[in-house]
């Protein structure tokens, strides 16, 4: 069905293929006409003081921090406004509402419209569920915990068939999260270097075994073990809720915090989890180098000619591995220079999985600035083909045959604002992680010399993190 | 809409534009429900299926939707009044990513999945190319609006169709004679040094050569460069025009940058609207570009004596006066190219009507009807002008525009003649079996 599926013949052509491209590349002149585009208007701006700006603000907070006795920082963030509670019982209902809609996609994936600017399951997943729960998650704490298309059938079939909460089986500890991590690298390779992630039918082949996938494991091993070891949106949520300024605590009782004050509740994360983080603030941030003029003159790729991501599967993948590699290396570098500096007792694994809570915040201020501009296009496009998803004419909402205004991320003026809520996002992000580890230093080290000490080096890191996001945003990509 | 089966009924309905676009379902899911077979028995009621190879996403993506606006308008115009042989028009998208190696597998879909008529729709060269033997082996009538000279040079296959657009070759040749008479003699070329730019630094300098004008240097810029001014001392500083064709993301800052080289005093400038296609002529930065001139397919902004068809073709596609979006004045469209979409599916028109095409089993009589096929009259099928075409080389040719930036917008000063593109065949498609 897909192009990867429907037969050999297509891909056993692949290299007679690319040895006729390669020579009619040779002897015919292609023009290609390079869009001037928005990142056109980015080029004139003074991104170069952003850069050193963002730098001197990360720095700032650092020593600002620094001076401020942990006691006070330590009451500020824990104050709490209390809210209402809410009752547990709709959580079945609206995870079943939720598998229906996601059964209805991946239907409409199959047999509907093969555009994927009209079909509503590559927007759904890639625009509101990727870019834009991500963002809710960070902001209104948990949602996905009632949303997602698994409790509510789980269940359903516990109930029906009776069975237990805990699964059949049981995962052995030292597995931590290591399948969450392999899960979302497949899941980070088929966005950002499979050929057509946004062919419908292959999302929803992939999309519709992955649930089948993770809904066994689920009655395997039962659901919570699974959702926190092995359902990589699930870790991956949870993770990014825990920054939200939402918190529902143990009876229920919603409550409004401080953004990232649930954190400094976390426990160190396991190795595992250390690279679950790390590899999701890489990927994102691969996926913005991906594109650079600086990244394709690396494999000598002409950015004004794309040869398009099939030609480039090779180098992502190198790529996307390198840059995981890289950041999770750095920063395992810094968090043991700050305890060598700091003299710590405590071990490298332990003061590393404390500390990377600090790239949740980061993580996030990627993800607004990288989606930002496929939220306010692609979100629009979703909203329309949500109205009619199987492209039979309906009009469900209202909205199938709304104009899409893609003026509204065009031109110089759209150019500057949207630069300046991506910088501002990358900033607040990196300011907000200093704020964050500076909170965790103090759990091992008591001593505020120590502390910020024990910080210096992850600073550094932070620092060139900031210029290196807001480089991402300001160099000429393709595209 | 559904009929008592509960199956959608294309027969009974008049396609939206929406619907149109969209297709009804894929032929994935067509090929499941068991009311397909009623048009096996009734195939003068079912629709005309036509495989628009789209940039959906990629670089193309900018391009690309405009091309289905534009598509989408033609498909509407052309079931409103009646479809093709009397059948009604249906319009499948496949994203191709502007990628050549997902393009042919697209060409395969469009050939073993859905069964389409005709392919057609792809812009992107690369693409174009990278297409075109899979066209060839399924036996596809593709037909592109790329305006690359590939279709032209006769070095793809009998499938291969641009009907609905002039090529590059044509259009560099054709502003010679404007450029030599009125700007100047003496002409100094700045492209990116690939293939796109390697067509204005070729056909450019014999063009003008005929013309008793001069190309006297030629600035090849690396495509990765962000800024130029170290690249300017090498205008020679005779020069009467620079002929520029810079693409990609850093237009606006070679623009900027040669502005402030050259302050008030410059020479004249010539430029090709790819450079600032989808992009707005008042951007900050552009402001250098205020009294120069610009080779333009179809013109972005209205004009003072459009004919009656243009006025009706853009107002199908949705532009207002500045080629912008109406309702959306900052998304400007892709207007120099766009309108070949448009003009391609009339031919297609044309030419199944010619050949009595009645499915599949009729490409290869398209494929000769199409090359029958001489000359395109201006009117509401062309509105961009009238065009002659060459059935040996499957390419069109057409008058070109030749504006000036006067007030904040394109002003078409000059256009061209058909004989000012024509060159000589490179070949002879028609030699080819079928």
């Amino acid at each position: 069905m897909s192009g990867r599926t429907e037969g050999g013949a297509v891909e056993c052509r692949h290299l007679s293929l690319a040895l006729l491209l390669t020579a009619a590349s040779l002897i015919l002149p292609t023009p290609a006409l390079a869009h001037a585009s928005d990142r056109g208007h980015v080029l004139l701006l003074p991104t170069g003081y952003y850069l050193v700006g963002g730098a001197f603000a990360v720095a700032v907070s650092f020593l600002v921090l620094a001076l401020l006795p942990a006691e006070s920082l330590d009451r500020f963030w824990r104050r709490r406004l209390p809210l209402f509670a809410f009752g547990d019982v709709f959580r079945t209902i609206l995870s079943l509402i939720s598998f229906a809609g996601f059964a209805i996609l991946i239907i409409a994936g199959l047999f509907g419209s093969r555009d994927p600017l009209s079909n509503p399951l590559p927007l759904v997943i890639w625009t509101l569920l990727w870019a834009g729960v991500t963002l809710l998650q960070g902001v209104f704490g948990d949602l996905w915990s009632w949303l997602n298309p698994w409790i509510g059938p789980w269940r359903l079939v516990l109930r029906l068939w009776g069975g237990n909460n805990e699964g059949r089986w049981h995962l052995p500890q030292w597995l931590g999260c290591w399948p969450a991590v392999i899960l979302f690298f497949a899941f980070a390779w088929f966005e950002l270097i499979d050929p057509a992630p946004d062919d419908p039918a292959r999302l929803a082949l992939a999309a519709g075994l992955y649930w089948l996938f993770s809904f066994l494991a689920m009655l395997a091993f039962g659901y919570r073990a699974w959702s926190r070891s092995g359902e990589f949106l699930t870790v991956f949520f949870s993770m990014v809720a825990r920054f939200a300024i939402v918190e529902r605590n143990e009876d229920g009782r919603l409550g409004l915090c401080w953004p990232g004050a649930k954190l400094f509740a976390a426990e160190p994360l396991p190795t595992s989890g250390i690279a679950f983080l790390l590899l999701a603030l890489s990927s994102v941030s691969f996926d913005g180098l991906s594109k650079t003029f600086f990244w394709l003159g690396l494999f000598g790729i002409n950015p004004l000619e794309f040869p398009g991501r099939t030609a480039v599967v090779g180098s992502g993948t190198f790529g996307l591995v390198l840059t995981f590699v890289l950041l999770a290396a750095v920063f395992l570098l810094a968090v043991w220079l700050g305890q060598c500096l700091a003299r710590s007792d405590h071990t490298l694994g332990q003061a590393a999985g404390l500390l990377v809570w600090s790239i949740v915040p980061i993580a996030l201020a990627y993800h607004v600035a990288h989606y930002l501009t496929a939220l306010l296009i692609d979100g629009q496009y979703a909203l329309a083909a949500l109205s009619d998803p199987f492209a039979l004419g309906w009009n469900l909402f209202g909205t199938a045959d709304m104009q899409i205004e893609a003026g509204i991320v065009a031109g110089a003026d759209s150019a500057w604002w949207l630069w300046n809520v991506q910088a501002g996002a990358i900033i607040l992000g990196h300011v907000l992680a200093v704020l964050v580890a500076h909170g965790f230093a103090w759990r091992p080290h008591p001593q505020p010399s120590r502390a910020a000490l024990s910080q210096f080096p992850l600073t550094l890191l932070m620092i060139a993190y900031t210029v290196f996001g807001l480089w991402l945003l300001a160099t000429p990509t393709a595209g | 809409m559904a009929d008592k089966n509960g199956f959608f009924d294309l027969s009974k309905t008049t396609l939206t534009r929406r619907t149109a676009l969209k297709g009804l379902a894929a032929g994935a899911g067509l090929a499941v429900a068991p009311g397909f077979v009623r048009y096996s028995q009734a195939q003068s009621s079912a629709p005309i299926k036509i495989g628009f190879q789209s940039h959906r996403t990629g670089i193309g993506a900018a391009y690309g939707r405009w091309y289905e606006k534009t598509t989408a308008a033609a498909v509407k115009a052309i079931n409103a009044a009646g479809g093709i042989n009397g059948r009604q028009v249906e319009v499948i998208i496949e994203d191709d990513g502007t990628d050549p190696g997902r393009g042919a597998e697209v060409v395969g879909k469009f050939a073993t999945q859905h069964k389409t008529d005709i392919v057609f729709g792809t812009l992107f060269s690369h693409v174009v190319i990278g297409s075109a033997p899979a066209a060839g082996e399924n036996k596809m009538p593709y037909f592109v609006v790329s305006e690359g000279h590939h279709v032209a040079s006769t070095k793809l296959n009998r499938y291969v169709f641009q009907p609905g657009i002039t090529d590059v070759k044509s259009q560099i040749q054709s502003m010679a004679p404007w450029i030599a008479a009125n700007a100047g003699k003496k002409v100094t070329q700045i492209f990116p040094d690939f293939a796109f730019g390697y067509d204005h630094r070729d056909y450019l300098p014999p063009a003008l050569k005929a013309q008793g004008a001069e190309v006297i240097a030629q600035i090849a810029i690396p495509p990765t460069e962000s800024s130029f001014t170290k690249y300017f001392p090498q205008i020679p500083a005779e020069t009467e025009v620079i002929y520029h064709v810079m693409v990609g993301p850093a237009v606006l800052t070679f623009v900027k940058e040669l502005g402030e080289f050259y302050g008030s005093n410059r020479p004249q400038l010539f430029g090709f609207i790819d450079s600032l296609e989808a992009t707005d002529i008042n951007s900050p930065g552009l402001e250098f570009l205020d009294g120069s001139h610009f080779w333009e397919g179809s013109p972005r902004y209205a004009q003072a004596n459009d004919s009656e068809a243009q006025k009706a073709y853009r107002a199908a596609v949705g532009i207002d006066d500045n080629g912008a979006a109406v309702g959306d004045p900052k998304d400007v469209s892709t207007a120099a190219h766009m309108f070949g979409c448009w003009e391609t599916l009339y031919v297609v028109k044309k030419a199944m009507e010619d050949a009595g095409y009645k499915g599949p089993e009729d490409r290869a009589k398209l494929v000769e009807a199409t090359e029958a096929l001489t000359e395109f009259a201006e009117g509401p099928e062309h509105p961009q002008g009238p065009k002659t075409f060459n059935g040996k080389i499957h390419q069109c040719f057409g008058i070109q525009n030749i504006s000036k930036v006067e007030g904040g917008k394109l002003k078409v000063v000059h256009k061209t003649k058909i004989e000012d593109g024509l060159y000589e065949a490179e070949g002879d498609y028609t030699t080819q079996a079928l």
